[in-house]
């Protein structure tokens, strides 16, 4: 095309640079469409922090790494990623360069801090003695004296305070249900 | 932002269910530091082997709620119940994001959407203490109990719930 041939004049010239713009156009969207379009980009790399605690609420025992890498292949797919782990062939390994990106990184945090928090919690421990009720349980055996709990309208404007009647209304709840319970097997039992 | 967002409704609603709780049903964050982590408890409905139980729950947010419903998952295991997986994870139409179905069981308006609310979650899973859905069951041993052994099913319930109030 660009021999120096002397008929090439400004028309042809003119017609090169038309056709090797449109060449060239196809050419380069021709490359992006597959990132760009629709699959790759919007599903790939990130992984939904929701789905990844979805998935290990179900199934503790697995590692949230193995889920995130997971969830990434095939897409965020949590019932792709159950499907998987159900029929028994397990989640693969990621390599160790994967680096899972967190949608909203803050939202694992709570779980962190839950597995701190839920130190005193083992499970199939019963309700009096995950909220350290016992003392309270022994002492008022006999019904009364607050049986009119104020349950109703238990709001303050001091946060501290808010926290207390929450607890309260919570203690409150376990012991009463507990106190009906004892009457009933007693009165069973009679 | 978002999570501002949902810091905010999660307070209003922590507020109205205190002002104007249901019947049977406490619930509010664990600490109003983390607004993403609550419990409740769930009393047994009446005329059921769950009379007379209290139940804890955990309730975890996500950052972009109310756009997805929160997780819940009873503690202190003891809840024997179809819809409730061994390790306590509720498992009911309300808490699924709408189009997550693939077996389309649900219908849209009974899945989670931001009009839906942590009293109407927690109303639901009452209900659902008190009528299994048979249709895809999350604890396949107590949904067969449940079908095929009802009252053994119901003795079990029973005791749990006395377990769960240490007795």
């Amino acid at each position: 095309m660009t021999d120096d041939e002397p008929s090439l004049n400004i028309p042809s010239l003119l017609t090169l640079a038309v056709v090797s713009f449109f060449v060239l156009r196809w050419f380069f969207n021709r490359d992006d469409a597959p990132a760009g379009g629709g699959r790759g980009r919007g599903r790939g790399n990130v992984v939904n922090p929701a789905q990844v605690e979805q998935i290990s609420q179900m199934f503790p025992q697995l590692s949230t790494r193995d889920i995130m890498w997971d969830l990434q292949r095939n897409g965020g797919s949590v019932a792709a990623t159950t499907e998987r782990i159900l029929t028994g062939r397990g989640l693969e390994t990621p390599p160790p360069s994967f680096q899972p990106q967190v949608a909203i990184p803050s939202a694992t945090i709570p779980a962190a801090q839950t597995a701190s928090a839920a130190a005193p919690k083992a499970d199939g421990q019963d309700l009096i003695s995950r909220y350290n009720l016992s003392a309270k349980a022994a002492s008022t055996a006999e019904p009364e004296p607050q049986l009119a709990t104020p349950s109703k309208s238990a709001w303050s404007q001091n946060k501290e305070e808010r926290q207390r009647l929450l607890q309260k209304r919570r203690d409150d709840m376990i012991l009463a249900a507990r106190r009906k319970m004892m009457q009933k097997k007693e009165g069973s039992a009679q | 932002m978002a999570s501002n967002v949902a810091q905010k409704r999660l307070f209003h609603e922590y507020k109205n269910l205190s002002t104007n709780p249901p019947e049977g049903i406490t619930a509010g964050p664990v600490s109003e530091d983390d607004m993403f982590y609550w419990e409740a408890l769930i009393e047994g409905p009446g005329g059921t082997p769950f009379e007379g139980g209290v139940f804890a729950a955990e309730l975890k947010f996500p950052k972009d709620y109310p756009l997805s419903p929160p997780t819940m998952k009873f503690i202190g295991g003891g809840v024997w119940h179809p819809n409730v997986y061994p390790n306590g994870t509720v498992c009911i139409s309300i808490l699924h994001p709408p189009g997550d179905d693939p077996n389309h069981y649900e219908h849209a308006s009974e899945r989670w959407s931001p009009i839906q609310s942590v009293e109407k979650i927690l109303i639901s899973v009452m209900s659902m203490l008190a009528e299994p859905n048979d249709e895809s069951p999350a604890n396949v041993e107590a949904a067969k109990m449940w079908r095929e052994r009802r009252p053994e099913y119901e003795q079990k319930v029973r005791d749990e719930v006395k377990k769960g109030l240490g007795l």
